[in-house]
């Protein structure tokens, strides 16, 4: 296992000027600029509290506005590292048969691009939570931990797709459809505690499904995020062991898989 | 210690597109039914390559177009894995592959120069050292922060070139990039590609269809064909053999047109039309040597009696440029030619070319000057070197003797061009 980072931290220099790039390259000619970064979260907050008026979801406490938004950080950056992970190797053909260096420096690099933008989304946040008057608390020094977690979540996916990707591009098409599945099953648009409740009371059978359902590291992570954020209390180990399990379990595995295809990208691509 | 180790490496590709994921799960169940899957056959684009380097060593590699050159640079520089054998390499690689690779239209000069050197593995803090030296090299101090895509092509080429070769490794692999840009520009890539070799002392691999160039730089040359090393040797061996072997790819691609490339347009007077090149001894052959006399013999068989009639032999290059033509009209002709077989001959005494194939040309015409039949590519001939042909100018067609002066002193050749000279100078 050191072997990975021993790379990561020889091509530090390579793999920053390459997430300049892609961010500049993004925003060059944008009037905008980064600020379109941000668009997506607020968009989708909008929209989903708009949807929120008609149907009624209880969120509790927290105003629905901020709770959504507080889901669709985490849920952004993954959602996004991962499909820009897992295009990032076709994506980069003219490079992969020229020259050589490590190719998960890709995926990597597409995952810290997305993390720059999930950090302007945090100004939003502050900015919500300011206007609805909601005080952070010293739990918020967790977010550090549960955003090396989503990046390690989305690399487990986004090196293995990848390296599939390359031979198969039915990768790439499947997975916009895929990715809102995952959406659907995590607490984006509905708080995880509506979940628990409607599934723990349906004995050992519901309990299983609620397993099944923290599965989805997001789920947990989702949680872990609104509640250290928004209601001040330390992560749930409940909910995020289950999916925390699938991460540890998955990455090595997709790691091995990658750098094991790795060689022949050049071949194949 | 040799700094590039390649053991008995073969790399196979398998033609074709991509299997599409059907295919795969088809074959996945076809395997599992213990059914036959469908599968291509693979190609070796290297077949048991095995050589070592040693540091210091500067390396030309030849061959053909599909030859493997750029197959076995990939390897070396860890673009691809060997499907069998192994490569061991001791120490870092510059690879000048394509100078380029990675610039973005969008970024100026100089975020491209800290983009590419990145990716190129030249850290940034040298890259700041080199930064003036590298834009002055371009010609680019007042572009630099232009977008990329207002420059023009020559410039993207320089800007690469500068970059590249400005890296500092062990190994330096160099694919064609030694002719960028303007004359004067080339002159500048050649020097400084040059300096290095010569100054610098580091490995490197040439990888040039300029033989020329490959022998002039190089200690040492490795002819690849088809995926096989055929030599490795000293520069002017091995350049010499890749002529020898390029001509006779030539006459054996033209052997193979000949009959497609045929073309005859009778009156229906003149048929069975044989043509052949000859030798001093009257013999068919294949090839001449460049400058050596030309004897060409067309047989034919005429139907009808033919008054006063006039010939027409002459060559042209398998792309039908014309190069020679005489006709017989010039010296006189036979009052009546009877029907049967006849032979006509006609000899260059020194036949000028450069070294290629040619093709032989026939006409014959009647007393009113009437074409009663053309014929062309009729026989294919080869016309090898005479001297060597790696040091010859390129940019020409016919090969003539000249003797040279310089300041009124007549040159003679010496040292190892001495194979030929007479010929080119005495005749």
């Amino acid at each position: 296992m050191f072997k990975p980072f021993a790379n990561l931290i020889r091509y530090r220099e390579l793999i920053g000027v390459l997430a300049w790039k892609s961010i500049a390259m993004r925003y060059k000619q944008a009037y905008l600029g980064i600020a379109w970064a941000v668009l997506k979260p607020v968009m989708l907050m909008l929209i989903l509290t708009l949807i929120r008026s008609f149907i009624g979801i209880n969120s509790g406490d927290i105003p629905y506005p901020v709770l959504t938004f507080a889901a669709l950080m985490p849920w952004t950056l993954f959602q996004e590292s991962v499909s820009d992970g897992v295009n990032s190797v076709v994506g980069n053909a003219h490079l992969i048969r020229k020259i050589y260096f490590p190719r998960e420096i890709f995926p990597v690099t597409a995952v810290i691009t997305k993390t720059v933008e999930f950090l302007i989304n945090v100004l939003i946040l502050a900015a919500l939570m300011a206007w609805y008057a909601i005080a952070p608390s010293w739990q918020v020094l967790w977010v550090p931990l549960l955003l090396l977690y989503v990046l390690l979540a989305s690399l487990s996916i986004a090196l293995v797709g990848a390296a599939v990707n390359v031979y198969f591009r039915d990768v790439a098409a499947a997975l916009p459809v895929l990715l809102s599945v995952v959406m659907y099953l995590s607490p984006v648009i509905y708080p995880i505690h509506l979940v628990q409740e409607k599934l723990l009371h349906h004995g050992e059978e519901g309990s299983i499904l609620y397993t099944l359902y923290l599965m989805n590291p997001l789920a947990g992570i989702i949680d872990a995020f609104q509640r250290v954020i928004l209601r001040g209390l330390p992560p749930d180990p409940a909910t995020l062991i289950p999916g925390f399990i699938l991460v540890i379990l998955l990455l090595p595995f997709s790691y091995q898989i990658f750098k094991r295809a790795e060689a022949y990208f050049a071949d194949v691509i | 210690m040799a700094i590039i180790e390649v053991n008995h490496v073969t790399k196979e590709y398998r033609l074709g597109q991509i299997q599409s994921l059907k295919t795969v799960l088809q074959n996945a169940g076809r395997r599992l039914l213990g059914q036959p899957t469908e599968t291509r056959a693979p190609l070796k684009a290297l077949d048991n390559i095995n050589f070592s380097i040693e540091a210091g060593e500067v390396v030309g590699i030849i061959g053909h177009n599909g030859a493997g050159k750029s197959t076995l640079l990939k390897l070396i520089s860890g673009i691809t894995q060997a499907t069998r054998g192994s490569i061991r390499v001791a120490g870092s690689i510059a690879p000048l592959i394509e100078v380029g690779a990675g610039f973005i239209p969008d970024f100026t000069g100089r975020e491209n120069i800290y983009l590419n050197g990145a990716i190129l593995g030249i850290p940034k803090r040298m890259l700041d050292g080199k930064f003036d030296e590298i834009v002055t090299f371009a010609e680019l101090e007042k572009f630099i922060d232009t977008p990329l895509k207002r420059y023009s092509s020559g410039m993207q080429v320089r800007l690469g070139f500068a970059l590249a070769t400005s890296m500092d490794a062990d190994i330096l692999i160099v694919d064609e990039v030694l002719a960028v840009g303007d004359l004067a520009f080339q002159r500048k890539c050649f020097d400084r590609i040059e300096n290095i070799i010569r100054h610098s002392g580091k490995t490197i691999l040439i990888v040039s269809h300029n033989i020329r160039q490959i022998e002039r730089l190089c200690d040492r040359v490795l002819l690849l064909d088809q995926g096989r090393a055929l030599q490795d040797g000293p520069s002017t061996d091995v350049c010499d053999s890749y002529y020898a072997l390029m001509n006779k790819k030539i006459r054996e691609d033209a052997q193979r047109t000949l009959s497609s490339s045929r073309r005859e347009n009778s009156s229906g007077e003149v048929v069975q039309v044989e043509a052949d090149v000859l030798d001093s001894q009257g013999s068919a052959v294949s090839q001449i040597q460049s400058g050596a006399s030309l004897k060409i013999r067309v047989v034919f068989t005429v139907q009808s009696a033919v008054e006063k009639p006039e010939f027409h032999i002459g060559t042209h290059t398998t792309d039908f440029f014309y190069l020679t033509g005489s006709s017989s009209a010039l010296v006189g002709a036979p009052a009546v030619l009877p029907p049967g077989r006849h032979t006509v001959e006609q000899i260059v005494a020194g036949y000028p070319v450069v070294p290629g194939t040619y093709a032989v040309r026939f006409a014959m015409l009647d007393k009113f000057r009437r074409v009663i039949y053309h014929g062309e590519t009729l026989a294919l001939f080869t016309v090898t070197q005479r001297l060597r042909e790696s040091h010859q100018d390129e940019l020409r067609i016919v090969d003539l003797p000249v003797a040279w002066f310089i300041d009124g002193q007549p040159l003679i050749e010496s040292g190892r061009n001495t194979h030929g000279s007479s010929q080119a100078l005495g005749s």
